[in-house]
């Protein structure tokens, strides 16, 4: 039931709700005016109806008082409607001579005693032919819908004919009436908020999917905005994988340039360091200094230019095993005689929420490190674990059977530029920089001590599922 | 030992075939990728060492296409691109090691040791035949623990030798991996090298098999059945 109202009722501030309330809104007025003018002329209609129901009674009676010999006195015949003659039915009938001095009043017997009032003196305004309908108040205080004409039988004189009736059976079929139209128009509003919610659910259903895809990109999962879209956001989509793809191609180039750069300074400092190598002079040991320290200075922020590179781009996802398999077959030539053993028990086949580069910048860098220090053989170890908010990390342990690393001097190895031993070649920024990078992707790298009493690199990376 | 040195800054290229000559190689040079991936298809060289950034044609594409016509020497990649997306595509194209510029030449010529020791299927950088033994890392000869003094072109000689023992190697084969393209070859210094050779070690381990070439044996040992 929770899930179904959470299906239907948008929330506060959504398009959605904006959408439902207002549509919600709009119907109720159209269908409450839709009522009252329907009410109306239902009543206008019942009115009329009523009217000339009173008029074949008037009709009879203006005939017999015409075609009577003494139009004074007769008293009408062709009524033939008992209501007539029972005591305050409800139902009555009043002829009155307007002139001459005989100004006797006929009723009929349901009047008993009183009389009907006149709608001339109430202000009501005659119909063509003189006729008037109306409301009156009748002798037992029960409300009368009457019509009365005055009629000139010549010599005869003028007669007021008046024909008075209760309006209960109408205003009961009225009453009827209305409550039907109620009911059915609540059903009505009941359909149309139904199918507003409706609307709204498959009218935004697109947009939903848009702000799915886009989550997906944030979080890795795709490239790109993918699958059909209505004519009115299609463009919107599709200027999002624009905008994707400029951003990419930016950081694209701006690596390219990088790299570009890389090439650029190291070819001559290259250059510079072997020709002050091979001059003995004070001159050139210092030139060989300071090109040592420009390397160690470009090196530092030529790492850091990439990955500040990174930092804009999103939406790409690596597969793991690939990438270690690549490195797995590449170490063997550098380090020939040192044995590589990935160890996969789960059969995972990850795939890290990032950069393919960055992945291989991060296992090249820590297994290069393992190799360099391992007596015979490093081992990488692959596993699945979830952090302190049930995120899913992979965990991967690279373990060399090598000296170690004693625990005073493990946080400075992660420090920038620090190489431990310099007779072992590489910058010293490996480590620094693998840190760096999964810190960028919300990971981690620890470093302990190996089963094999070596040095053991622990690098955690967020996953997608 | 001949090697061919692909790089496109002049200085460099300079620097690496002087260290290398020094070091008693024969080397050639190129300047760009098409020269250089000519020279590694037509020539038999021990190693060639390759820059990846060339003008024109790039490293890796000269390196997969002489993988791809069956070019198997020893291969040393030379990259500014230190980063593991680019070593890793190298070895993947056939290279057989790397090198991040800027380097020091040391680390070149120890490479290159023990890429063509590699190659040739040795374990050690000291080769031995009886009583000779030829340092490769410092270019030294012992002959039964004497230090033998040879020249640049001798010490080749006798480690080209080495480093196929037991097989028989042409007059034409000493050639081409002892002198770089440039020099004006006449197969019958080789004669005279080899002469001068053993004279100098004073015991005999390089045999001649007439019409067929040389062969490195321990001393003592019979000729192989021709």
């Amino acid at each position: 039931m929770v899930r179904w109202l959470k299906f239907w009722a948008p929330q506060r501030g959504s398009i959605a709700f904006r959408l439902f309330v207002s549509s919600i809104f709009w119907s109720l007025v159209i269908l409450l005016g839709a009522g009252i003018a329907l009410s109306a002329i239902y009543r206008r209609t019942a009115e009329a109806d009523f009217d000339n129901r009173l008029d074949v009674y008037m009709h009879a009676l203006i005939a017999d008082v015409a075609t009577a010999d003494d139009p004074a006195t007769a008293m009408p015949t062709h009524l033939g409607e008992p209501l007539f003659e029972i005591s305050l039915s409800g139902w009555y009938w009043q002829i009155t001579r307007l002139d001459g001095a005989d100004k006797t009043i006929r009723t009929s017997r349901s009047l008993f005693t009183s009389h009907l009032p006149r709608l001339a003196d109430l202000g009501a305004t005659a119909r063509e032919g003189g006729a008037r309908q109306g409301y009156v108040t009748g002798p037992d205080a029960r409300v009368l819908r009457q019509v009365e004409r005055v009629i000139d039988v010549g010599a005869e004189g003028n007669y007021l004919v008046q024909v008075a009736a209760t309006t209960g059976d109408m205003e009961g079929n009225i009453d009827k009436f209305q409550l039907a139209l109620a009911a059915t128009f609540l059903a009505l509003a009941l359909a149309l908020i139904g199918s507003s919610a409706l609307q709204v659910h498959y009218g935004l259903e697109p947009l939903r999917r848009l702000r799915e895809g886009v989550g997906d990109i944030r979080r890795g999962g795709r490239e790109h905005i993918e699958g059909a879209f209505p004519t009115d956001i299609a463009p919107l989509a599709a200027e999002l994988n624009l905008l994707i793809d400029a951003n990419r191609g930016i950081v694209e180039r701006a690596r390219t340039q990088v790299g570009n750069l890389a090439h650029a300074l190291k070819t001559p400092l290259s250059v510079i360091a072997n020709e002050s190598d091979a001059d003995p002079a004070l001159f050139a040991t210092k030139v060989r200094e300071q090109a040592h320290l420009m390397r160690d200075q470009v090196s530092f922020y030529l790492d850091r230019a990439r990955m500040a590179a990174r930092a804009g781009a999103f939406g790409r996802s690596t597969d793991v095993m690939p990438v270690l398999e690549s490195l797995l077959r590449t170490f063997p030539k550098i380090y020939p005689e040192r044995r590589l053993l990935l160890i996969n028990p789960a059969g995972l086949a990850p795939k890290f929420a990032g950069e393919q580069q960055d992945l291989e910048e991060m296992l090249g860098n820590l297994i290069d490190n393992a190799c360099k220090w391992a007596a015979s053989a490093v081992v990488v170890n692959l596993s699945r674990v979830r952090d302190a908010a049930a995120r899913h990390l992979i965990q991967i342990e690279i373990d060399d059977d090598g000296p170690g690393l004693p625990e005073n001097l493990r946080s400075a190895a992660l420090a920038r530029g620090r190489r431990l031993d310099e007779t072992i070649p590489g910058s010293g920024l490996g480590l620094s920089i693998v840190v760096e990078l999964a810190e960028l992707y919300h990971g981690t790298l620890s470093l302990s001590t190996s089963p094999q009493g070596g040095f053991r690199a622990c690098l955690c990376l967020p996953v997608i599922d | 030992m001949r090697l061919l040195v692909v790089e496109d800054d002049r200085d460099l290229n300079r620097q690496l075939v002087a260290a290398l000559e020094q070091a008693g190689y024969a080397v050639d040079k190129a300047f760009d990728g098409e020269e250089g991936f000519f020279l590694g298809e037509t020539e038999p060289y021990d190693a060639v060492v390759l820059d990846l950034g060339l003008p024109g044609r790039d490293g890796i594409s000269v390196l997969s296409e002489w993988r791809k016509i069956g070019r198997k020497m020893p291969v040393l990649i030379l990259t500014a691109r230190d980063r593991w997306n680019d070593k890793v595509r190298g070895f993947d194209s056939g290279a057989d090691d790397y090198v991040a510029k800027p380097f020091h030449m040391e680390e070149i010529l120890a490479r290159l040791r023990a890429l063509v020791r590699r190659s040739a299927g040795l374990a050690s950088s000291e080769l031995a035949c009886g009583p000779v033994r030829l340092d490769t890392k410092a270019g030294r000869v012992l002959v039964e623990g004497n230090p033998i003094k040879l020249t640049s072109h001798e010490f080749r000689l006798l480690s080209y030798l080495m480093h196929h023992t037991g097989r028989v190697i042409s007059r034409t084969e000493l050639v081409e991996h002892l002198y770089d393209q440039d020099f004006d070859r006449d197969s019958n210094t080789i004669e005279v090298f080899v002469g001068r050779l053993r004279k100098k070690l004073g015991v005999d381990i390089i045999q001649t098999i007439r019409g067929l070439g040389y062969l490195v044996v321990e001393p003592g040992a019979a000729p192989p059945a021709s």
